[in-house]
């Protein structure tokens, strides 16, 4: 009998959390309309994971998130409410984001959500959205091929990252390079980045032979032998690596560059996933001299990034997140805060909170970011910005060395690889065949 | 006595779980993701009784699990982003069109019907399963080199998951399908649905297990636990036992891989990685091995824990797991279910105090 | 004596357009320094470009880099990098180039504070790209040199050539001259009139053997050839060179496998003594790593900030030793609080550590945030050319000349010591080593004090290679369970054997493969393996009873 009760006891208690989470969540889904109503407040997701692999570079988007709402609540918030981010940890696990997307969109009926890094974790997210009428702003540049009504793309599109770069490559005054080596982690951005710029090189008479294309696993650490390759590539001179490798690999992968005799001057690294906040602290000793293509640099010295450097070393500091003071803004740091502002923005021109009103709101807004004057796009929910390429200086930060002229329109559809689709949700449904 | 208390339990946990729950949705207190959350854990719990078989009464610790889970979930995945395909009227999905493939690859054709894709989920891990079990047990592989020579494994496989080369969507896996059965996954009462399903199919897995471990087969099995070379003096093949416990343990994770695709929407190789294969033993080792109510509490309770933390303490979640690993395995070797009996010792022998200086 | 032969007759053939150039050079040098108009030194821009008059072509270049400073109104340049004040060397540019002195005869070095900056427009820059290669044949940068002698590969005409052949006469970089020589002898070689003179000149190329040498000769012998027999002549040297090439090319493949295979040892060497000893899985053995790793980032802190002594590659060889101490003493700790209990239950141990090692991650991740990097020292940054083609890396040779010093200090260890005969005592029987008077709680707390010490010590050699993050245990600990069980339990000889040997076949499948396909073919391989050595390389000899 004492055994029986024993069990009983624990799976009440088992039983006993359990409800009490539910009812929890339960609560909170009731009284969140009330208390936006009544407490003046409105909420926002913020999903981005602090903890895992991801977290390198996802915690300083949550950072500048929180700085962005900081600043809107500071300025007397949005329609009158304060901001109110509800922050979860996804853990870098692909299940777990989507079920943290429904418990931000479900229980605690997020009005919108800033989150993501990887596409996997937003190809995780979509149907979430999407069945749920959510709305997510996703600030990295991406592979593009996508066009959901759900998600507004703060990020670059390859149209405003990748061709830019291959073009200056090539230009007289980029070097005239004839040989190219596509390097990237196997993972769909890379895949899809080294398609159209292969389609791109092509297209600009570069021989077949003359582009590789070479894929590592995550977190390779031994690039012994793919640098050997790109040396015997690079032999005569002309050739240059666009690389898509991303995060921890890219350490042992310069390393290794200079270690074999490999510079900038005779084969340069023009990279797509290294950025102001992965330089941070890496020894950049070997990455100098060696390019990236981004719509920002934290060296764009515009009065509004000046003010927004210092902001956001101050924000760190003041709320002592690691760092502090020393930490840099970069590319998706800058698109994470603006897409806060720009929600803010569609909100206040909308005249509520609503994810339709909002999302129609969106289309054509202007919006003076640190990166200068941005705009939305009249019929697809991504960006127009400006592109610059930059040259790695010792101090990890960047030498603009090319800007372009002026906003470069978003294609979601590269109009090499999928000429004859367009993203369209005025005139049309999203995707829709062009003619 | 003990038959009682079982009951009990079981009418406790049934009530709650069948009755309580689908009742708090449907008067509106709780919402339907809850319902599907804890669907999902019934599908962990279900890959976990198929971990405490072998681990918990066999004693072989096979890091595998994690791979059987996913091949049911990527057959179930693969279905149903076909009939999404073939129902918006595209040829391949959509991965496949962008990575430049014209034609669907022959391993895809299948998966066009329902029957022959629910067959494949269980056939395929069956058989993987059993070729592995061959090669590894008639070797005498055990103990810690089995560890180690399945987590090998499931990195080996989980590297060639991640490529795109193998037309199973990469990294990103397979995700973005409307419905099965043409039934609607957004909607809720297929969610409910889905939840009601893993349930009972977690209830009719426990009562399999529970025969298994009750019946003579399940004797031979522990005695290959507690002394293996004993067992085969006494002209019992060991090599058979372990074999088919391997490939029953392998089925019950994938039955629990199909039913945790629908509720999820995505399956990636990340499921299958190295933190995810300890992840699935580390349940049964929190609930108590070698007790299958242990093995089902285990993967509830962890991750429940788990979607709690990683909400509320988003800094400490992982201090907060790791301790609970080590005290875990430190004081209460047998877990959760374990955790009751000691409590009871100590209780007693206080009483027992007691009543001898009254 | 046929180089001074030929610097003779460059002279000549230099000197008249020297001359003739002067004037005109001048003058537009003073417009472009003190131009009336902005189109005047666009204008002066341009044409100094097209004149291509060697003596100039410092002062282009100073444009070309934006590094244009006008000292007391002359023209000067300063060296790229600056002193520890702050302070550059400056060259004067035009007439003559060549370092600026004070009275004292020392160099003069000057903050930029003190120079006037000349601002070129970018328009007026681009004009120069056309002449970028010739400018940089004079610049100080041997790589930009390289560079320019391989895009000046195909011209024809006469004035790059000459303008090349000074440049190479100046030449003292060895990869330049030979980039250089490469491109002059390839211009003649398409102008040779003679079988001969072409064959002669493939013999050259042949000789010299640049990195390129083998496509240009294929090039030749595709087209502009002169006749059927200088094509093949070119085409058979080709052919030979690509050969020694590939000789070449497994030595590299080589030296990785081995490099990776040392690291794989040095990882696994302390894992093999401590599953060896306690029968311990010790799934945080990467995350001692990760400890050793971030000791060294601490050093390296310690000495440039706390201690001011910047610039030294001092640090390092002092974090040697202090992260073998530092993962050592943690791991002892970890021994006395928690392996201790769970010697009789090898696979609980694994469930365990690993509840540490994710306590040790997300500790690390909050005390240094995230990605953090060590700073390679000057010393082991670079390569040895051991011939023109192939580089070995200092770093990797550094770690393999470490792991061969950690296997000796493990062997004497092992089998020199009273403390190595208790261990393998221990090892291979607890209850009879207790019963004989070993304390095994002892040696076990000091066998994981030098297991754990050695995973420090790895992690120290791998920021060499790569970066500090800290899950950077979880890379390798299934490689390094491998290596072990491979090897077989305990074993030195196993783990080095196996190591080097999972190494060397990596990169051997590396080759054929890519780098993935390495991967899961190796893991295919060992599965295949344990059926005919179910214990591992060396397993135990006699017969212990299983259970």
């Amino acid at each position: 009998m004492r055994n029986a009760f024993l069990n009983q006891l624990s799976i009440l208690l088992l039983g006993a959390t359990a409800l009490f989470s539910s009812c929890n969540s339960g609560a909170g889904k009731t009284g969140s309309s009330d208390s936006s109503a009544t407490k003046g407040t409105v909420k926002i997701g913020v999903l981005h994971s602090l903890s895992g692999t991801m977290a390198i570079s996802e915690v300083s988007l949550k950072d500048a998130v929180q700085m962005a709402v900081d600043e809107i609540n500071a300025k007397g918030g949005v329609l009158g409410k304060q901001i109110e981010p509800v922050i979860v940890d996804p853990a870098s696990d692909w299940d777990l984001f989507a079920e943290k997307a429904k418990e931000l969109l479900i229980d605690k009926k997020v009005s919108a959500v800033f989150g993501c890094w990887t596409s996997v974790s937003r190809k995780s997210v979509l149907p979430v959205f999407e069945q749920n009428n959510g709305l997510l702003f996703y600030p990295v540049q991406y592979e593009g091929e996508e066009c959901s009504n759900s998600v507004i793309y703060t990020g670059a599109t390859p149209n405003q990252q990748l061709i830019p770069a291959a073009e200056y490559l090539m230009s007289e005054k980029g070097g005239g390079y004839k040989k190219f080596y596509l390097l990237g982690t196997d993972y769909v951005f890379p895949r899809t980045a080294n398609k159209i710029l292969k389609a791109y090189l092509l297209s600009k008479g570069i021989p077949k032979e003359n582009i590789i294309e070479e894929y590592t696993p995550f977190h390779h650490q031994d690039y012994q032998t793919i640098i050997s390759k790109v040396k015997r590539f690079a032999a005569d001179g002309k050739a240059c690596i666009l690389s898509t490798i991303n995060g921890d690999s890219n350490v042992p992968f310069y390393k290794e560059f200079a270690n074999q005799g490999l510079s900038s001057a005779t084969c340069p690294i023009m990279a797509f996933s290294v950025a102001e906040d992965e330089l941070r602290s890496m020894d950049t000793e070997f990455l100098v001299g060696h390019l990236a293509a981004w719509n920002y640099f934290q060296s764009n010295d515009l009065p509004e990034n000046k003010k927004f450097v210092t902001d956001f070393k101050a924000f760190c500091a003041k709320k002592g997140l690691p760092g502090g003071d020393k930490r840099v803004t970069d590319d998706p740091i800058c698109w994470a805060y603006t897409g806060v502002y720009l929600w803010a923005k569609a909100a206040e021109k909308a005249g509520s909170f609503d994810v339709s009103k909002v999302r129609n709101a969106l289309y054509s807004l202007d919006f003076d970011s640190p990166d200068g004057p941005v705009k939305m796009d009249p019929r697809n929910h991504h960006l127009a910005k400006p592109v610059v390429i930059g040259e790695i200086k010792p101090d990890g930060q960047f030498d603009i060395i090319w800007k372009s002229g002026g906003l470069v329109d978003p294609q979601p559809w590269s109009p090499l690889t999928s000429p004859d689709k367009d993203c369209d949700w005025v005139n049309h449904n999203g995707t829709y065949a062009k003619k | 006595m003990k038959t009682k208390n079982n009951t009990l339990l079981y009418i406790l946990f049934i009530t709650f779980f069948a009755i309580l729950l689908p009742a708090g949705y449907l008067t509106g207190l709780l919402s339907v993701n809850t319902i599907s959350v804890w669907g999902r854990y019934f599908c962990f719990a279900i890959a976990a009784l198929g971990i405490d078989l072998i681990w918990g009464y066999t004693g072989i610790l096979s890091m595998c699990q994690a791979f059987f889970f996913c091949l049911g979930s990527y057959g179930i995945a693969m279905h149903l982003l076909l009939k999404k395909t073939v129902a918006s009227g595209a040829t391949l999905p959509d991965f496949m069109a962008w990575n430049k493939i014209d034609t669907l690859p022959f391993f895809w054709q299948p998966f066009h019907s329902f029957g022959w894709s629910i067959v494949l989920c269980l056939l395929i891990p069956a058989a993987f399963a059993f070729i592995v079990g061959l090669v590894l047990f008639r070797s005498r592989i055990k103990g810690v080199y089995m560890a180690i020579i399945t987590q090998a494994l499931t990195l080996a496989m989980w590297l060639i998951f991640l490529r795109n080369e193998t037309n199973l969507g990469g990294t990103n896996g397979i995700t973005d399908f409307n419905t099965i059965l043409g039934y609607p996954l957004s909607s809720s009462s297929v969610k409910l649905a889905l939840y009601l399903l893993s349930l009972s199919m977690l209830c009719a897995a426990y009562y399999c297990c529970y025969r298994i471990t009750h019946s003579k087969f399940g004797k031979v099995l522990q005695a290959i636990r507690d002394s293996e070379s004993r067992v085969s003096y006494t002209a019992y093949k060991v090599t058979d036992y372990k074999l088919a416990v391997f490939v029953v343990a392998a089925l019950l994770a994938a039955v629990g891989g199909m039913l945790y695709l629908p509720q999820t929407g995505i399956i990636t190789p990340g499921r299958m990685d190295v933190k995810a294969s300890v992840e699935m033993v580390m349940w049964v080792a929190l609930g108590g091995r070698g007790n299958l109510k242990g093995a089902v509490i285990g993967a509830l309770l962890v991750n429940f824990l788990y979607s709690i933390c990683t909400s509320l303490f988003p800094d400490s979640w992982l201090f907060i797991l790791g301790f609970l690993f080590v005290i875990t395995v430190l004081y209460f070797d047998k877990g959760f279910m374990g955790l009751g009996d000691t409590i009871r010792k100590k209780f007693s022998a206080t009483r027992l105090k007691t009543s001898q200086t009254h | 004596m046929r180089t001074s032969l030929l610097r003779m007759l460059m002279c000549c053939l230099l000197l008249p357009l020297f001359s003739a150039g002067q004037d005109s050079a001048s003058i537009y040098t003073a417009q472009l320094l003190q131009p009336p108009a902005d189109s005047v030194r666009t204008q002066a821009i341009g044409r100094l470009a097209a004149l291509r008059i060697p003596a100039t072509f410092p002062l282009l270049m100073a444009i070309n880099d934006k590094k244009l400073y006008l000292l007391d109104n002359k023209a000067v340049t300063i060296n790229s990098d600056s002193s520890s004040k702050g302070t550059y060397q400056l060259y004067s540019l035009y007439p003559n180039n060549t370092l600026l002195i004070n009275s004292s005869g020392q160099p003069l070095l000057l903050p930029l504070s003190a120079l006037k900056t000349v601002d070129i427009p970018r328009a007026d820059r681009l004009l120069l790209a056309g002449i970028a290669p010739l400018l940089n044949l004079f610049s100080n940068d041997p790589q930009k040199r390289i560079l320019a002698y391989s895009q000046l590969k195909h011209t024809s005409d006469s004035i790059t050539l000459r303008i090349l052949k000074a440049a190479l006469a100046k030449e003292s970089n060895a990869d330049a001259l030979r980039t250089g020589k490469d491109a002059l002898y390839a211009i003649q070689l398409y102008k040779a009139s003679s079988a001969t003179n072409a064959n002669a000149y493939i013999d050259s190329i042949a000789d010299n053997w640049s990195d390129n040498a083998p496509a240009l000769l294929r090039d030749y012998a595709r087209s502009g050839f002169l006749n059927q027999e200088t094509a093949q002549y070119a085409a058979a040297k080709a052919v030979l060179l690509e050969k020694r090439y590939d000789n070449l090319q497994r030595v590299q493949h080589f030296f990785s496998g081995l490099s990776l295979g040392s690291i794989l040892v040095l990882i696994a060497l302390g894992l093999s003594i401590v599953y060896g000893l306690a029968g311990i899985i010790n799934m945080a053995h990467g995350e001692f790593m990760m400890i050793g790793a971030y000791t060294t980032y601490c050093t390296q802190l310690l000495f440039t900030k706390a201690l001011g002594i910047p610039q030294t590659d001092l640090f390092f060889f002092f974090a040697l030793p202090f992260s073998f101490l530092m993962a050592g003493s943690l791991g002892w700790i970890l021994e006395r609080l928690v392996i201790r209990h769970l010697y009789a239950k090898p696979l609980e141990s694994l469930l365990a550590t690993w509840g540490v090692s994710l306590i040790l991650i997300q500790t690390a991740r909050l005390l240094f945030g995230d990605l953090t990097a060590v700073k390679t020292p000057q010393l082991l940054s670079g390569g040895w050319q051991v011939s023109p083609h192939l580089t070995l890396p200092y770093n990797r040779i550094f770690i393999i000349v470490l792991a061969m010093l950690m296997v000796l200090f493990t062997y004497l260890m092992l089998y020199r010591t009273r403390l190595g005969l208790q261990i393998r005592s221990v090892t291979q029987n607890r209850q009879m080593s207790a019963c004989l008077g070993i304390e095994t709680r002892r040696v076990a707390s000091i066998t994981f004090f030098i297991g754990s010490g050695l995973a420090g010590l790895a992690g120290c050699a791998i920021t060499l290679i790569g970066n500090v993050v800290p899950d950077m245990g979880q890379t390798y600990i299934v490689d390094s369970f491998l290596v072990v069980v491979t090897g077989g339990v305990g074993k030195l000889a196993g783990t080095i054997v196996s190591g080097l040997g999972i190494g060397f076949f990596t990169k051997l499948s590396e080759s054929f493969f890519q780098a993935v396909y390495g991967k899961v073919f190796i893991l295919m391989f060992i599965m295949l393996f344990m059926q005919y050595k179910p214990k591992g390389l060396f397993p135990d000899k006699g017969r212990i009873a299983e259970d």
